[in-house]
């Protein structure tokens, strides 16, 4: 009954919904359907073989891998700092851990750039921390490190995001009834836990791994844009398109964005499937 | 595989929510603990379990201390009010949980996993998940999986809470045969009182963090100790009726008081009746019934088996009511009756008998004995004869300046109550200003009698223990105090001052209970102004006074002194004879100073070396 109710009143909505909808796609269709058609457009516009050698160039092959390696670090160091902060959390209770909450959900509000020149000032040759390790050769910034600290940096929330809800929700007394039940503190994460955390640890992972491909503002400060050695996929594309080969930079940037795609669907069917 | 706690303690904010709890359950037994919400039910089972640790006392389980073991290592099964079954385990894996984590064979597991769906009833539902469950089935699991590694106790926290009731009996009665089966020592909390009853061996009944009774259901029933079990178990009515010579009276009827209730003439006992102890009858009842009256079915109710019906009765003369609460103001006696739902129903106006009836026990006297922690002991050392001599319960409190030294103090307090001859007192700290606390103590736990020490007057508790505030201090305590002084022995000689004005009934009543529990001889003393003549009054008072020291078989005598102030009078009598407690009224003593200003207590305290009694008006 209610079930008919509903679909008549959503045909009868659908027949009004016709300028509304047109309304909507005519504007998204300049803001970010076209753009995105653009940039595959682009690439193969010389042709696959063109596409295949702009991809196959020396840069551009250590841009694509140093990418994926900075984003697969940059997603499995944040998976365990992620859960383990979420843990403490939601687990304890102490003073300051509400302003601690917080502290931890800033990186999403700081602009990008911002993040690159703060941890320039601290680990940079003439930073805080920087002035410390120099005698020792040690120079995060400018270096395979210092990207991978950025990103750390800048994607932190989005784990601590995705696995605290799970947490907060499960019942501790599933903690209380494995103890008793015999498991010690470690055993109880391990079968009890970590197992309730899959699902949360799999979209975080995803999403800080999306987040840190796409890196940008932080990464092109902290690296010094060091072809070969420091340059993300990101950085790649921004280097070419200003010395003006836009094929190259489209090449790469169809890639990633396929890349991108490809995650976000495996997070719609994941969390649809949840949701479900 | 027993469970024993002892002297167990856990604070909360520093309030106790499970008060020095001690519980033996032997090997096999099924106990249920029974209380409130709130009552600190699930936290013994918490500290039981190892999930909270006790702040005082041990745990004992299986002849094996383990105060300070984690809830791993203490072997035991805990069956969650939510069952907290693994959501992302199956039915199977839940059970085997424990046995995975103790290495058990795979072989091993699968036997003992199908055992025990077996035992629950679950057989062949070992591959579902909890969402693929009932409520019913989720507790089984949970009840399998606490059994499943042979824990040598069980714990079930309100296992049958979130059932509704039809499943709940059926429950009730497999956990009974799987406990039986299998001999576990098991305790259950809940709050439901009927099925306290059906499945415990005994039940202990929890109120505010202790454990008031112990006992098999029937007697608890049946022969209830305390008031608080007598009317949260089962329905009644309870009456409080005046003792006159070994008797109860209630209006029309005088009960016989068993001789191992003690009582005193005057005293107030109360008694008793469950619904299916009244008998109502459209027929006056033959002599020899107890019979109430004739009183008017005010309300029925069908229920299956009985018929609950509630009677009113004309006001008797001297009885008060507790249960059912009446209306503000009423008077009248309401009474709970039932009967089998087949019997006739009740006429309207029908005669009341009694058929059986419970006198309860006179609660045990509680002291509450106030101790600096350091110097003299005074209030310890009167506090050991009164608690042999009264079979009474002393808590010692001390009150410490702040949580620093709150630790040391206990310690302090526990040794000293140890060396006075005090080791079963319970010892208890607060924090602030010692009369505040003292007060506040008094509000919360009301003890019969309060002792401070009034020796110490500069130090920190000076403002409490000066004999001043002492007085102030029972008035807002509205409870007798004792201000002990020097090395007192048990009281042997008891002087009541009825000094000035009218003797307070109060004072000669809380004397003359006192004077014939530790067996002591009583002087009623009354002390006239030179250039009055003795008010005709006065002596008719004291014959009065001595009439009630006489009911209450105390041996006693009258003094009637000429002095300059009533102090003096007092004093020349206490140089006289060898007193050793000195009885005042509150009123007196406040009101009633002497030239000097100097209230009359302070005066006795300071001058003669003898400890005072200080009753307020009404505080007996």
């Amino acid at each position: 009954m209610t079930a008919t109710v509903t679909h008549a009143e959503l045909a009868r909505r659908g027949d009004r919904a016709a300028v509304p909808v047109a309304i909507v796609l005519l504007v998204l269709l300049p803001l970010i359907l076209m753009p995105l058609a653009a940039v595959f457009v682009f690439a193969f516009r010389g042709g696959p073989d063109a596409f295949l050698g702009a991809l196959g160039s020396r840069e551009a092959q250590f841009a694509l891998r140093f990418s994926l390696l900075i984003a697969f670090a940059t997603a499995g160091i944040n998976a365990v700092l992620g859960t383990y902060t979420a843990y403490v959390l939601s687990r304890y209770r102490f003073r300051g851990e509400r302003p601690l909450g917080i502290l931890v959900n800033l990186p999403v509000a700081i602009p990008t750039v911002v993040v690159g020149t703060s941890l320039l000032l601290l680990w940079g040759p003439i930073g805080l921390f920087g002035r410390l390790l120099e005698p020792f050769g040690l120079q995060p910034m400018f270096a395979p490190a210092g990207v991978l600290l950025a990103h750390l940096f800048v994607t932190f929330p989005y784990m601590l995001g995705a696995v605290k809800p799970v947490l907060d929700e499960a019942q501790e007394t599933y903690e209380e009834a494995a103890r008793t039940i015999g498991a010690n503190r470690w055993q109880t994460f391990r079968w009890i836990i970590l197992p309730a955390l899959k699902g949360g640890l799999f979209s975080g992972a995803l999403l800080t791994f999306a987040h840190s491909l796409g890196e940008f503002g932080a990464t092109v400060l902290v690296s010094g844009n060091l072809r070969l050695r420091t340059q993300t996929a990101p950085l790649y594309i921004f280097a070419q398109f200003e010395a003006g080969n836009i094929a190259a930079a489209n090449a790469v940037a169809a890639v990633l964005a396929t890349l991108s795609f490809v995650i976000f669907f495996f997070l719609l069917r994941y969390t649809g499937r949840r949701s479900r | 595989m027993s469970i024993a706690l002892d002297r167990v303690t856990k604070r909360y904010a520093g309030r106790p929510t499970v008060d020095g709890l001690t519980l033996d359950v032997p090997s096999g037994e099924l106990f249920v603990l029974l209380g409130a919400s709130g009552s600190g039910k699930s936290t013994i089972l918490r500290l039981i379990a190892g999930l909270i640790l006790p702040d005082e006392g041990t745990i004992r389980l299986a002849e094996r201390d383990v105060t300070h073991l984690p809830p791993q290592k203490r072997d035991v099964g805990f069956v969650f009010q939510n069952y907290s079954i693994f959501r992302h385990m199956t039915v199977a894996q839940n059970i085997e949980f424990g046995l995975r984590i103790r290495g058990a064979s795979r072989a091993a597991r699968r036997e003992r996993r199908e055992e025990l769906l077996d035992l629950v009833g679950l057989a062949g539902l070992g591959e579902r998940f909890e969402s693929q469950l009932s409520g019913g089935q989720q507790q089984r699991v949970a009840l399998a999986r606490a059994l499943a590694y042979r824990p040598s106790v069980l714990l079930l926290d309100e296992p049958f809470g979130a059932l509704d009731v039809k499943i709940r009996a059926q429950l009730r009665q497999s956990l009974r045969e799987i406990q039986r089966t299998l001999g576990v020592t098991t305790i259950l909390v809940t709050h439901d009182q009927e099925e306290a009853f059906e499945l415990g061996r005994r039940i202990g009944v929890v109120d505010r963090g202790r454990l008031l009774e112990v006992g098999e259901p029937e007697k608890l029933y049946e022969r209830p100790r305390s008031l608080y079990v007598a009317t949260f178990l089962g329905a009644g009515t309870l009456l409080v009726g005046r003792c006159r010579e070994h008797r109860v009276e209630l209006g029309p009827l005088s009960l016989p008081i068993p001789d191992d209730v003690p009582h005193d003439e005057g005293d107030r006992v109360r008694v008793l009746i469950r619904p299916e102890q009244v008998a109502l009858s459209a027929e006056k009842p033959p002599p020899g019934a107890a019979v109430l009256g004739r009183g008017e079915v005010v309300d029925q109710a069908f229920s299956g088996a009985t018929r609950r019906t509630r009677v009113r009765l004309e006001p008797l003369s001297g009885v008060r009511q507790v249960v059912p609460p009446l209306p503000f103001g009423a008077e009248n006696v309401l009474l709970e009756a039932a009967m089998p739902a087949h019997a006739d129903a009740p006429p309207d106006r029908p005669w009341v008998a009694l058929e059986a009836w419970h006198i309860l026990r006179q609660p045990t006297p509680r002291l509450l004995v106030c101790d600096e922690g350091a110097g003299l002991s005074s209030a310890l050392e009167i506090a050991r004869p009164l608690v042999e001599s009264l079979d009474a319960i002393a808590t010692v409190l001390g009150v410490a300046p702040d949580s620093r030294r709150q630790d040391s103090l206990r310690q302090a307090l526990a040794e000293r109550a140890a060396q006075a001859g005090l080791p079963d007192a319970t010892v208890r700290v607060r924090r602030g200003d010692p009369a505040e606390q003292i007060a506040l103590e008094q509000r919360e736990a009301s003890y019969d009698f309060v002792i401070v020490g009034a020796g110490e007057m500069a130090t920190r508790w000076g403002r409490a223990q000066s004999p001043g505030l002492g007085e102030d201090l029972a008035a807002t305590l509205a409870t007798p105090l004792v201000l002990a002084r020097g090395r007192p022995r048990s009281p042997r000689n008891i002087l009541i001052c009825t000094a000035v004005g009218e003797p307070g009934k109060s004072d000669v009543r809380a004397g003359g209970w006192l004077a014939r529990r530790l067996g002591a001889t009583v002087t009623l003393l009354h002390v006239t102004l030179p250039d009055r003549t003795p008010l005709p009054y006065v002596r008719s008072h004291l014959e009065r006074g001595v009439a009630t020291l006489r009911e209450l078989e105390v041996a006693s005598r009258f003094s009637v002194r000429e002095a300059e102030s009533p102090i003096e009078g007092i004093l020349a009598e206490l140089r006289e004879a060898p007193y050793d407690l000195v009885v005042v009224g509150a009123a007196t003593g406040q009101a009633r100073r002497s030239a000097r200003g100097e209230p009359i207590t302070r005066q006795v305290l300071r001058r003669s070396g003898c400890s005072v009694l200080v009753v307020p008006q009404g505080g007996w």
